[in-house]
């Protein structure tokens, strides 16, 4: 039976901001986005979209950095409660690259008339889903557990490549992609900076929090799979 | 299509898929209690024996 106050507990503690700032915050970039920012002149209503698209967007480059940077850790630390941090983020950022993919279709279909195009910024974007969804299958595969570790550190290095390129194609490439806040003309008015960032903080406390459960819920499954070996390997050596 | 229909297809991806990984969270949270509470039933039982 747990404790009464086991929700507040040390290692839940941290997770619960995250949740209430996130839900709370939600509610607040609705405001903003429908009631507070301006309806663009061109775009109309479809513009909306761009105050969800850009932080998924953003927050999936950010997981895969946080890849990055914990592939490297088990590279050479040997950390190993990087690599669990590396499968939780690699998970949040293919879900939110993925949810930026298909926003972006509806918007592209609403101001282009196609639902997709293979301008550079779609192109490299969607070579980035395949690329952490392929290192998420193998996350998935039945590995010994250093062997899987390494392999899963080398490619959340080797997957990294891509990302810088997604974040600069739109500026080095002719793309018909809006690169926003390089502009020098047009750009967006205050209101829609302040909501854009209200949106990109607000997704950064889900973030947050979905990846910090993630984590806690691979630690916990290797855990209890590396108890049940001990106890299996216990168990038969007293049949022994 | 009218703008309004756009923009609510674009948040129901969102918000669908969002709600989906949240309640494949909870899913995973609550096999790993399942989980949790079973090795526990089998430690007692184990601690009964000895």
């Amino acid at each position: 039976m747990p404790a009464p106050n086991a929700f507040w507990n040390r290692k839940t503690t941290p997770l619960f901001p995250f949740a209430l700032f996130g839900g709370l915050s939600f509610a607040c970039c609705q405001y903003l986005i429908y009631c507070y920012a301006p309806t663009e002149a061109v775009m109309g209503l479809m513009q909306k979209i761009f105050y969800l698209h850009l932080p998924l967007a953003w927050w999936a480059l950010f997981s895969f950095f946080v890849v990055f940077l914990g592939s490297v850790l088990c590279l050479f630390k040997r950390a190993p409660r990087a690599d669990s941090l590396c499968a939780a983020a690699a998970e949040v950022g293919v879900l939110l690259s993925g949810l930026a993919l298909l926003t972006g279709m509806v918007w592209a279909r609403k101001s282009w008339g196609v639902w997709w195009t293979w301008d550079p910024r779609l192109t490299t974007t969607l070579i980035m889903w395949f690329v952490y969804a392929g290192y998420l299958v193998l996350r998935g595969l039945d590995l010994p557990e250093g062997r899987k570790t390494r392999m899963c550190a080398v490619v959340g290095v080797v997957a990294f490549l891509d990302v810088p390129l997604v974040f600069i194609s739109a500026r080095i490439w002719r793309s018909i992609h809006p690169a926003v806040f390089t502009s020098k003309e047009g750009g967006l008015e205050p209101e829609m900076k302040l909501t854009v960032m209200a949106c990109l903080l607000c997704f950064g406390f889900l973030w947050a929090a979905v990846v910090w459960l993630r984590k806690r819920q691979i630690d916990s499954l290797a855990a209890l799979d590396r108890l049940a070996r001990t106890g299996a390997t216990a168990f038969d050596a007293t049949k022994e | 299509m009218d703008t309004t229909i756009w923009l609510t297809l674009a948040n129901a991806a969102v918000w669908i898929g969002l709600g989906a990984y949240i309640a494949f969270l909870g899913l995973r949270q609550h096999a790993l209690s399942e989980r949790l509470a079973q090795w526990e039933r089998l430690q007692n039982k184990h601690d009964k024996d000895d």
